[in-house]
């Protein structure tokens, strides 16, 4: 009978919640994805690092923004050089605007130079649903234990003009800045803006 | 005369220069722009200007909060002998782009602004534009209006077809809310939702619209929207991610026109005893602690509980003192009341927390289920006599074992867990709205229900008398009653199939298969094999629990249906064709649902009824834990499944239909607009 208490106790304990979208001090939704090399990728491959994940439309004018202006490739420079992992994930429906094949996506990742760790091939839109990710670009920062420290826009001005870059509040770098010097993030979700992503 | 003859030299001025003219208007992608402005402004004066946007067909741009996804346009002014801004928007209306919405004008719109003019002779504004053109694709825009026009008498001079759009787009741009009959009130109540009540001095009018005009917290779908005898009530979806600001801020469209309301707060902040809306009323308060009761004893027959408990009723009948008898059955109460006690105030604490739960969201975690299945599995072999588990499990020696009785109790509240029964919905769909100690009574009344029939054959001597003399049928009816636990087995393995794919089925099995194994292994008599079969068995059971939490439902094997698949938006955009929807809102772990949908709902009779009727069959799956369809349960005061709903077509209340479906019901179902 102990060990069917104990039992029962164990099964309360272990309630767990899957959230259908990431929220801010809770755990991340788990992914599993392959990239445009067919690797195999997973959250928990990246459990111990910083994890970035930048959802991406290649013909969508905000996405062009930040491309066009290298200020994402910069980013991506910039923290992967800190040992920070970034997933580009293209969440494109087949047939949709945006939707890359494993070789078009290798194409796009050189044409753009992009410095992210891969680019993930998410068709289904599984991980995008997951995220609740709704636009492109729509930036999530997740620390070394899976929790989810940011979720929104990639800075504070959603002009299509890349003028406006400089001029903008970019969280992502103030999250990342702040949740890895040990501070708490100032701003822990904002507005994401763009394009729809084309599920 | 004079102010004429200078109109007149500036019709031909500008006629001959037509660059003046084509800095008024601009011809881009999918969008064409033009000023619409007096030809003269009245000195020291405040005159309405407006900026024309004509998107091509099906093509929109947005309103100051563009919603989901999209952008505002953005308007830089500069001026000479001019105070030019803000921007009035007119009203906009919902626009669903995929699974999204955005708030904006399908179609041709105006924003305007006004232009105050000082006694100067002429006038100089430019005002650079940044705009967002969608269909499902976007194409963003950049450009220039520039105009320049002479300040001259008391009037403004327009074109007749300029004036009218000013107008008719003035009339769309928001009044301050003070200035209307309105009021607004907005309450998020413990159930998550947001809503916002609608209140009027004079009488409420028919058509009635809010937009949040807050991009971030409260979202910009179609809010769900119920009238009441002396308010209207809009109950929005808000953001999980964003935090709630100070003041609110909305726009209120009725009868055609628009009002602004801002600093709008949420009110005092809940505190822990008046969490909840509403309280219970004393007569709503006992027929809800009523039918817990009532929904709490009818557990005892359900096929996961009857087993166990029946067992330990009969094992009772071996003891013939008759305060030890009562001892027992007060505490199997206790255990039964603490342990719903226990996850009473789980659940209330998680509402505290804000998170969206139901009754039955124990197994809505695959591993949970994986737990229980195990759970079955060694209390069915045990009945039929593969091993003992040092003292009995369910006490069959009729000694009294503290541990055991109370024990028994914690037990059957587990095992009770996917079975919600008849009576039960209603009482655990108020624990969602009800003041804390409200709800924790509700649960204490179901504990005691499902307690009661116990108690009572261990309390009352004459019952007892009437149960048969105990003897050798007792270990016959343990063996037979293995059955239904196997059952049980079968049946939760079924419900993680669904949950975690075939994967999680095999592993889960082969953890049964390794449980049996170890088993046997520790009856040998040598301690070394005990320990060895232990380590085996835990090792077997976390491994499967692991692969368990991280298996995917395999998509080939997700069932092709004639139901869709329940979605707010898909709910709206089919009673606003008027179509008329029943929703199932159900769970692979929860009994009455499986039976309702085997012995009613894909019966060909009622297949054939919705097609002709013309019903749209929803399904909202909880199998999993999803939020939304948490939230759209409590919208209709339920936190657990089966529940029916019927929705007759545009505007038409919920109907909610029993518990226990039979086809009769679903032939009385009458749409709106049924077709031919």
């Amino acid at each position: 009978m102990k060990k069917f208490i104990v039992m029962s106790l164990l099964t309360l304990l272990s309630v767990s919640f899957a959230n259908a979208e990431a929220i801010p001090g809770q755990s991340a939704p788990n992914f599993a994805a392959k990239d445009a090399n067919g690797k195999p990728h997973a959250l928990t491959d990246a459990k111990g690092k910083w994890l970035v994940l930048e959802w991406f439309n290649k013909d969508c004018p905000y996405v062009k923004k930040h491309y066009g202006s290298n200020n994402m490739q910069n980013l991506q420079k910039t923290y992967t050089g800190k040992g920070v992992i970034w997933y580009t994930v293209v969440s494109s429906a087949k047939g949709k605007q945006g939707h890359l094949t494993p070789a078009e996506a290798l194409k796009v990742t050189a044409e753009n130079k992009s410095a992210a760790s891969a680019l993930l091939i998410d068709e289904d839109g599984k991980i995008g649903k997951a995220y609740g990710a709704k636009t492109t670009p729509h930036m999530f920062v997740i620390d070394p234990n899976g929790m989810v420290v940011y979720a929104g826009g990639i800075d504070n001005n959603d002009s299509a003009d890349p003028k406006t870059i400089a001029s903008a509040k970019n969280y992502v770098s103030a999250a990342l800045d702040q949740a890895m010097a040990g501070q708490k993030v100032e701003t822990a979700s904002a507005r994401p803006y763009g394009c729809s992503v084309k599920y | 005369m004079r102010r004429l003859l200078l109109l007149l030299g500036f019709i031909v001025t500008s006629l001959a220069a037509q660059i003046s003219f084509a800095a008024e208007s601009i011809q881009d992608q999918h969008i064409q722009i033009q000023l619409l402005a007096p030809l003269s402004f009245a000195a020291n004066s405040e005159t309405v200007v407006g900026l024309r946007f004509q998107p091509d067909p099906h093509w929109h741009v947005y309103w100051k909060n563009p919603g989901d996804s999209g952008a505002a346009p953005k308007f830089t002014f500069t001026a000479q002998n001019a105070e030019v801004g803000p921007i009035l928007w007119p009203y906009p209306t919902r626009m669903p782009v995929a699974h999204l919405t955005n708030l904006g004008y399908d179609g041709e719109t105006a924003y305007l602004f006004k232009v105050k003019t000082s006694n100067a002779e002429s006038l100089e504004v430019s005002i650079a534009l940044e705009w967002l053109v969608c269909q499902e694709e976007c194409v963003p825009g950049f450009g220039e209006i520039k105009f320049t026009r002479p300040i001259v008498g008391s009037l403004s001079i327009y074109p007749e077809a300029i004036k009218k759009k000013l107008e008719f787009y003035e009339a769309r741009t928001s009044l301050p809310g003070r200035d209307s009959p309105f009021n607004l009130e907005i309450k998020t109540p413990a159930d998550g939702s947001f809503r916002v009540f609608v209140k009027s001095k004079e009488t409420l009018p028919e058509q009635i619209d809010l937009f949040p005009a807050d991009p971030e917290y409260v979202l910009p779908a179609q809010p769900q929207v119920e009238k009441h005898s002396d308010s209207v009530e809009f109950i929005f979806q808000k953001s999980n991610v964003a935090k709630a600001p100070d003041k609110f801020e909305f726009l209120l469209v009725a009868d055609g026109k628009a009002y602004e309301f801002t600093g709008l707060s949420l009110g005092p902040k809940p505190t822990a005893t008046t969490t909840a809306t509403e309280s219970a009323s004393i007569g709503l308060l006992a027929v809800l602690l009523g039918s817990a009761l009532l929904g709490g004893i009818l557990l005892n027959l359900m096929p996961c509980v009857f087993p166990v408990i029946s067992i330990k009723a009969v094992s009772l009948l071996k003891n013939t003192d008759h305060r030890a008898r009562k001892k027992d059955g007060v505490l199997y109460t206790a255990g039964v009341l603490t342990t719903f006690a226990a996850l009473g105030a789980a659940f209330l604490i998680l509402r505290q927390l804000g998170s969206a739960v139901g009754w039955g969201f124990q197994l809505q975690s695959p591993v949970i289920v994986f737990a229980l299945i195990v759970l079955f599995w060694l209390m069915a072999l045990n009945f039929i006599g593969v091993f003992d588990f040092g003292t009995k499990i369910m006490n069959t020696s009729g000694q009294l074992n503290w541990h055991s009785s109370f024990g028994a109790g914690i037990l059957s509240v587990f095992i009770a867990a996917p079975c919600t029964g008849p009576f039960m919905g209603t009482a655990l769909g108020a624990t969602a709205t009800l003041p804390s100690a409200q709800a924790m009574l509700v649960f204490v009344f179901l504990g005691l229900g499902l307690a009661l029939p116990y108690l009572a054959i261990t309390f009352s001597d004459s019952l007892a008398r009437k149960m048969p003399k105990p003897g050798a049928w007792m270990e016959t009816l343990k063996e037979i009653l293995a059955f239904p636990l196997f059952a049980t087995v079968l049946w939760l393995l079924w419900v993680l199939g669904q949950q975690a794919g075939t994967q999680g089925w095999f592993y889960s099995a082969a953890a049964l298969l390794g449980i049996s194994f170890a088993l046997w292994l520790g009856q040998r008599k040598r301690a070394v094999w005990k320990v060895i079969a232990w380590i085996f068995a835990i090792a077997m059971i976390v491994h499967a629990g692991q692969k368990i939490q991280t298996a995917e439902v395999d998509p080939s094997s997700q069932q092709q249906s004639e139901w869709t698949a329940y979605s707010d938006e898909k709910l709206q955009a089919a009673l606003l064709e008027n179509h008329a929807v029943f929703v199932d809102f159900t769970a692979a772990w929860c009994i009455t649902c499986q039976v309702n949908k085997k012995a009613v709902l894909e019966t060909d009779a009622a297949v054939e009824i919705f097609k002709t009727k013309n019903i749209l069959r929803m399904r909202a799956d909880w199998t999993k834990q999803d939020p939304h369809i948490t939230q759209a349960l409590a919208r209709l005061g339920r936190n657990s499944v089966p529940v029916y709903v019927f929705y007759a077509g545009n505007n038409s209340e919920p109907q909610i239909l029993p518990q226990i479906l039979t086809l009769d019901m679903i032939r009385n179902l009458i749409p709106l607009k049924e077709e031919k």
